[in-house]
């Protein structure tokens, strides 16, 4: 979340839309609700009605899957009725960038594209051609007018054409009426001193033009002057408790903690990695706070390697695995690789891939080919025991399995990172259950046991040994330490502006992070979470930010440094005066002498960057500035995203199995770079008789994730007891299925066993001139709770399909059949 | 920890003595004795966040001081700025999650073709798992790839896993497994 | 100054919390159950449930509508199922918080009796006899904390306090809600200490909602019906 949960109660108008938020982020409603009592409009958009339908002022269906067309019509619609924030626009956002020449669109494509054969990738494109032309410089052109025909608002504006309510009807399957009742709706917000947020969660995340959907959403943010403002936003509701510290710390093929990037083959040296990902800007207005990475990496490997990493060792770089250029190592290409053979040991640690992964059967029999396995949770899984699950031999089946049992939350102490960047700390209430341990325990004495292993012999062991690893006190995992370690600390006597930090000492804040070993830091993100004054994810002050709209900064702790609404110095005009002056976020106080701001500082939340406004009162423009967007190379939001895999502008395409026979915006039918695997357990169908209805997965309110955490507690168990499909009456009758009777639910892929539960809250879509129907099943059941053995994971009939940016798999929308048993 | 919006609705005058609260319906000596103690009464209290969604709901853990020291109670914090007491029916039933005898409580093996699980000791077990990682490591350990470039790294050995740790577990776990030289970490964030 | 619940069912998002929250804080054990084919789960209230939110799927004025109704004892003021016991060790009113309580005598009631006297259809009895429901949480009450259902309550659809305080939160609230829905309602505030704010006609959320004379389980005895006669609940029928 750029923002946070207390802050949606700042909002004048909520859209929820890939997500459901009054069921899988129940306390979220708190706030929607202060929102809608302050006379918010909350508006929701989804292919079913649900609990947070319920409550919503507006509400509309869409089919799976076309939130590119829905959204992209809100675009047009904004565009052709002059409602976006043009000061915010044209100075914040790249809208006023010159594309250069060799950048263009057509039927659905983007210019550079190229097929590739071998896959996963469908295809990629050649980035270069959607590239900003320069000034002599090296500094984007920009056209602040936003007239010049090349410029990003006016590429845009040609993009969205196309979008008409006619066109995106047909496609969505929602009523043109509906449509502009949202889009008018929503794009109020534009108007200064009006803040519209989104809650969306994997409702946009789980389809093969994911990353799309949300950019789409994040364009009209930008648009409207959203981002920055309290009640405004791009909010991602993740759905763990810990899924943002977890992802901050990296536990991803792609990224070292503090989302820096994973060396490739071809970064052959410290210095080589630290170029290839340390951007450069000339423009001196863009802070390009990304410039500091070496800062971040050589502070990193110290953490790592402590004393042993020095300057002559590139601190230990090369002890670290490169991947290969342009190779993926994600989930989907993990579980390939082990279907395939080429995987032998696995760590399934705190997940249960047999339930969780799309196409879980392939990941089932992947798990056979393994020669050992360990399976640390709390619960007996799926995953643990999927040798003795449905349609397994346990005689036929090699791998051997070690199942560690770890401690509850509540068992131990740590902090986790709530999905406003809230870092809490969280305390040890009885000790773990039997002999179960915490996780930090089992980590630690496993690595104990392997570096004792490696004192003696073993393949490239410098790393293994080197590891610093003595995050214990008195024999047992102490977080303290390891929190400690995340933040920073110098490793010798340090001066820096005339101060000196003692070797030990806890580094302040990330910008005292150095380049050259007398920093380690596990995280820079972190760094000021854990200083001389204490725990800062510990503290519990009820006080609020002289602005009074619920930041709570004495509350716990949030990176990065504690700044509660990131992008900030957005909400504020050039002038460093705040679009609402009700619901402000910062404000400049500046003293001003013949027009012109002599002194002054920032108050509210932590500024993004500490640097004058834009503009002096007088309206000058300001030198000693940077632009708000301090994350970006040139310092702007980015409605122009030349960095995407499938676009620098969003394009809506059908989901890799689909309900249609042609796309109705061009003759391109799926993501061109989707990516779709290909082994015999890879099967898909779209638009086959056989599989003709719509299947879409979720969540409900009594249950989590894949259920390891619930299916075992009767209170929830008994709120809901089994698998099972929720249709609409109209498709009930079409397959003479009665309300509360098992039925088959089946895919090309798999079947299951579910409850009907008939309902108005499903109905048809008019999709041209067919009748969609659409169907949903939730993913939390699983064959080993309950101990009937009869329910099971939606997954079994998810595809092999996913983003090209992420990889994460399209199992909100993908055909299935529903038949009478 | 200072928990201290609690007791504003204190009724005056009632002096909380009386009788315990039975399962269903309550015990009556004398007849009218209503100011029953807590089953919080004498319980250790600790905060926590909520371990499912990602808000990060505050909530108090009761742990009893006696007997077998588990939990006795868990509900929202009601000084918690985010909650502010309340949770959702999974937060509600946090102390099923805790005290619930379907929990693993010791480290289990499954033998290659087995068909059963053997209950085996930690130190065992750890010792046998940094035995596998060695030997799958040392057998598929690349220094070079195909391109003779350095990548120090396995691909036989995969980990997933985990939201569901601390940041601080987190952290260590994958200084671990990067030490290791995997390549294949994935987790939740990817699903 | 007893106290009140008020539940404003135009903010509940039927989560479920108070359910759970309230097994939770009376270690109640969870029902086997199974899906019907509705969220709602369990079906009825027993004598191990006694809050259950209620969810119906109906067409108002043309709109899609998922009402949700999280059913409880009312804890009525002057409670029919008292004056049906006629045994203070079993059925008694806490004076200070206005809390109907049953103890564990009520196994030598006639739980038929018992649930037949409820205008609300709420007392259950379990297989040992005991009669059981809502307890008010009348030992947190007296420790300075509100219920655990509302303590749960994410949205505020539930509020405890003062009674005097709560009906007037009541009737602020019904002034508002009525701008959105004007056919809104408050069931019964003058005679329960469980006030309910519904948006549409009552019947549609539950069949007790608001007071009804009770057709009996398993058919009406005679005494139950004479004794029902010379019971405060043929005053509240009236009212009903």
């Amino acid at each position: 979340m750029t923002n946070h949960w207390i802050d949606l109660k700042n909002s004048d108008c909520i859209l929820i839309m890939g997500s459901n938020a009054a069921e899988n982020h129940p306390i979220s409603f708190k706030y929607v609700t202060q929102a809608m009592e302050n006379g918010a409009t909350l508006i929701n958009v989804d292919p079913r009605f649900t609990r947070t339908s319920a409550r919503a002022d507006i509400y509309t269906a869409l089919r799976s899957g076309t939130d590119i067309a829905f959204l992209g019509g809100m675009i047009k619609y904004i565009l052709d009725n002059n409602l976006y924030n043009h000061e915010y626009t044209a100075e914040y956002t790249n809208a006023g960038f010159i594309v250069g020449k060799a950048f263009g669109f057509n039927d659905g494509l983007f210019s550079g594209y190229k097929k590739n054969e071998e896959g996963p990738s469908m295809g990629s494109y050649d980035k270069s051609t959607w590239a900003f032309e320069m000034d002599a410089d090296g500094v984007p052109k920009i056209d602040r007018t936003l007239k010049h025909d090349r410029c990003v608002f006016q590429l845009m504006k040609k993009h969205y054409e196309r979008y008409d309510l006619e066109t995106v009807s047909r496609i969505t399957g929602t009523s043109k009426q509906d449509l502009l009742t949202v889009y008018k709706t929503y794009s109020a917000t534009g108007k200064k001193g009006q803040a519209g947020t989104i809650m969306y969660a994997m409702g946009w995340t789980q389809h093969t033009v994911g990353t799309q959907m949300i950019r789409t959403m994040a364009m009209i943010q930008l648009m409207l002057g959203n981002m920055g403002v309290a009640g405004g936003g791009v909010n991602a509701l993740r759905g763990e408790s810990n899924v943002q510290g977890s992802t901050d710390h990296c536990l991803l093929w792609h990224i070292w903690p503090g989302y820096l990037k994973i060396p490739q083959s071809s970064n052959d040296s410290l210095d080589a990695y630290n170029k290839a990902y340390t951007p450069v800007s000339k423009d001196p207005l863009s802070a390009n706070w990304w410039q500091n990475y070496p800062r971040y990496s050589v502070s990193l490997l110290k953490a790592f390697f402590g004393e042993a990493a020095t300057r002559d060792n590139q601190f230990g770089y090369n002890w670290l695995p490169k991947v290969d250029d342009g190779k993926v190592y994600s989930w989907f290409d993990l579980f390939d690789a082990m279907y395939k053979g080429n995987i032998k040991g696995f760590f399934a640690w705190g997940q249960n891939p047999a339930c969780s992964g799309s196409n879980a059967s392939k990941i089932r029999e992947a798990l056979g080919k393994l020669d050992w396995m360990v399976n640390t949770n709390i619960f007996d899984n799926e995953t643990g025991s999927f040798w003795k699950g449905p349609g397994m031999d346990p005689s036929k089946i090699g791998t051997e399995v070690f199942m560690l049992p770890a401690a509850v939350s509540v068992e131990k102490e740590g902090s986790i990172t709530n999905s406003g960047r809230w870092m809490q700390w969280r305390y040890q209430g009885p000790r773990p259950l039997g002999n179960s341990m915490p996780d930090g325990d089992i980590i630690m004495r496993l690595g104990h046991k392997i570096k004792e292993l490696y004192q003696s012999s073993g393949e490239f062991a410098d790393p293994i040994i080197n590891l610093k690893w003595d995050y214990e006190t008195h024999g047992e995992f102490d977080a303290h330490k390891a929190a400690k370690a995340i933040n920073g600390t110098f490793t010798q006597d340090t001066t820096i502006k005339d101060k000196v930090y003692k070797k030990g000492a806890l580094v302040p804040s990330f910008a005292l992070l150095q380049a050259d070993g007398s920093t380690a830091s596990g995280n820079w993100l972190y760094c000021n979470s854990y200083t001389e004054k204490g725990n800062m994810a510990a503290r519990r002050s009820d006080k609020d930010a002289p602005n009074n709209i619920g930041l709570y900064p004495e509350f716990a702790w949030c990176w990065p440094v504690n700044r509660r609404i990131i992008y900030n110095r957005a909400s504020v005009d050039l002038k460093g005066q705040p679009w609402d002056e009700k619901d402000w976020v910062i404000r400049y106080q500046g003293q001003v002498d013949d027009g012109k701001y002599v002194s002054g500082k920032w108050v509210g939340d932590v500024p993004d960057g500490g640097w004058s406004p834009m503009q002096n009162p007088d309206g000058t423009r300001r030198t000693d500035t940077k632009h708000p967007f301090i994350m970006r190379k040139h310092g702007h939001g980015q409605i122009f995203g030349p960095g995407r895999a499938d676009g620098p502008f969003p394009e809506h395409y059908e989901p890799l199995e689909c309900p249609v026979e042609k796309n109705y915006l061009s003759s391109v039918m799926v993501n061109p770079t989707a990516v779709v695997y290909s082994t015999k357990a890879d099967a898909h169908a779209t638009y086959d008789p056989r599989f003709p209805f719509v299947g879409t997965t979720y969540r409900v309110s009594e249950h989590w994730q894949t259920g390891l955490m619930t299916r075992p507690q009767e209170w929830l168990m008994e709120l809901q007891p089994s698998m099972f499909v929720e249709m609409s009456e109209e498709l009930a009758k079409l397959r003479g299925i009665r309300n509360g009777e098992r039925v088959k639910v089946a895919s090309i892929r798999g079947a299951l066993e579910a409850t009907a539960i008939v309902t108005k809250r499903f109905k048809p879509f008019k999709i041209g001139p067919d009748t969609v129907h659409e169907i949903g099943i939730p993913w939390h059941f699983g064959w080993r709770w309950p101990e009937t053995g009869t329910e099971e994971t939606a997954n079994l009939l998810t595809p092999p399909a996913g983003d090209p940016n992420t990889r994460i798999p399209e199992t909100k929308a993908f055909m299935v059949n529903v038949t009478k048993l | 920890m200072k928990l201290n919006r609690r007791d504003f609705m204190k009724i005056s005058g009632v002096t909380a003595a009386g009788i315990a609260v039975s399962g269903l319906g309550f015990d009556l000596k004398p007849v009218k004795a209503h100011a029953s103690l807590l089953k919080t009464q004498y319980a250790k209290e600790t905060t926590t966040i909520c371990c499912y969604c990602a808000v990060g709901c505050g909530a108090i853990v009761h742990t009893s001081r006696r007997g077998d020291g588990r939990v006795i109670n868990i509900e929202g914090d009601p000084d918690h700025v985010i909650n502010q007491g309340s949770l959702c029916s999974k937060g509600s039933s946090l102390k099923q999650l805790v005290e619930n005898d379907r929990r693993l409580t010791d480290p289990m093996y499954r033998a290659p073709f087995s068909d059963k699980w053997e209950k085996v000791s930690w130190e065992w077990a750890l010792s046998t798992i940094a035995q596998r990682v060695k030997k799958t490591r040392d057998n598929s350990f690349e220094k070079i790839n195909a391109a003779k470039q350095v990548v120090n790294r396995t691909t036989q050995i995969a980990s997933i896993g985990s939201a569901a740790m601390d940041n601080e577990e987190c952290w260590i776990y994958q200084a671990l497994m990067r030490s290791l030289g995997l390549v294949y970490i994935e987790h939740q964030a990817r699903i | 100054m007893t106290k009140a619940i008020l539940i404003d069912t135009t903010l509940c998002t039927a989560c479920r919390a108070c359910q759970v929250a309230c097994k939770q804080w009376h270690d109640l054990p969870a029902e086997q159950t199974t899906n019907v084919g509705s969220f709602q789960n369990p079906q009825d209230l027993s004598d191990r449930t006694y809050k259950l939110v209620r969810m119906t799927e109906t067409v108002i004025e043309n709109r899609l509508k998922w009402l949700f109704f999280p059913d409880q004892c009312r804890h009525c003021l002057d409670a029919p199922c008292l004056s049906m016991a006629v045994d203070e060790s079993a059925i008694y009113r806490d004076d200070l918080t206005g809390a109907i309580l049953y103890t564990r005598n009520t196994r030598h009631l006639d739980p038929e009796e018992i649930n037949v006297s409820c205008p609300y259809d709420i007392p259950r009895a379990g297989n040992d006899g005991i009669i059981a429901k809502c307890d008010f949480c009348n030992d947190r009450i007296h420790n300075g904390l509100k219920p655990a259902c509302v303590t749960a309550c994410p949205t505020g659809a539930m509020q405890f306090g003062d009674r005097e305080d709560i009906l007037s939160m009541a009737d602020d609230r019904l002034k508002r809600v009525r701008k959105k829905f004007p056919g809104a309602s408050l069931l019964n505030p003058d005679e329960v200490s469980v006030i309910y704010l519904v948006a549409f006609d009552p019947s549609v959320y539950s069949d007790y909602a608001v007071a009804q004379a009770h057709q009996g389980r398993g058919g009406i005895s005679r005494s139950v019906a004479l004794r029902k006669m010379i019971g405060p609940l043929a005053r509240m029928m009236h009212i009903g």
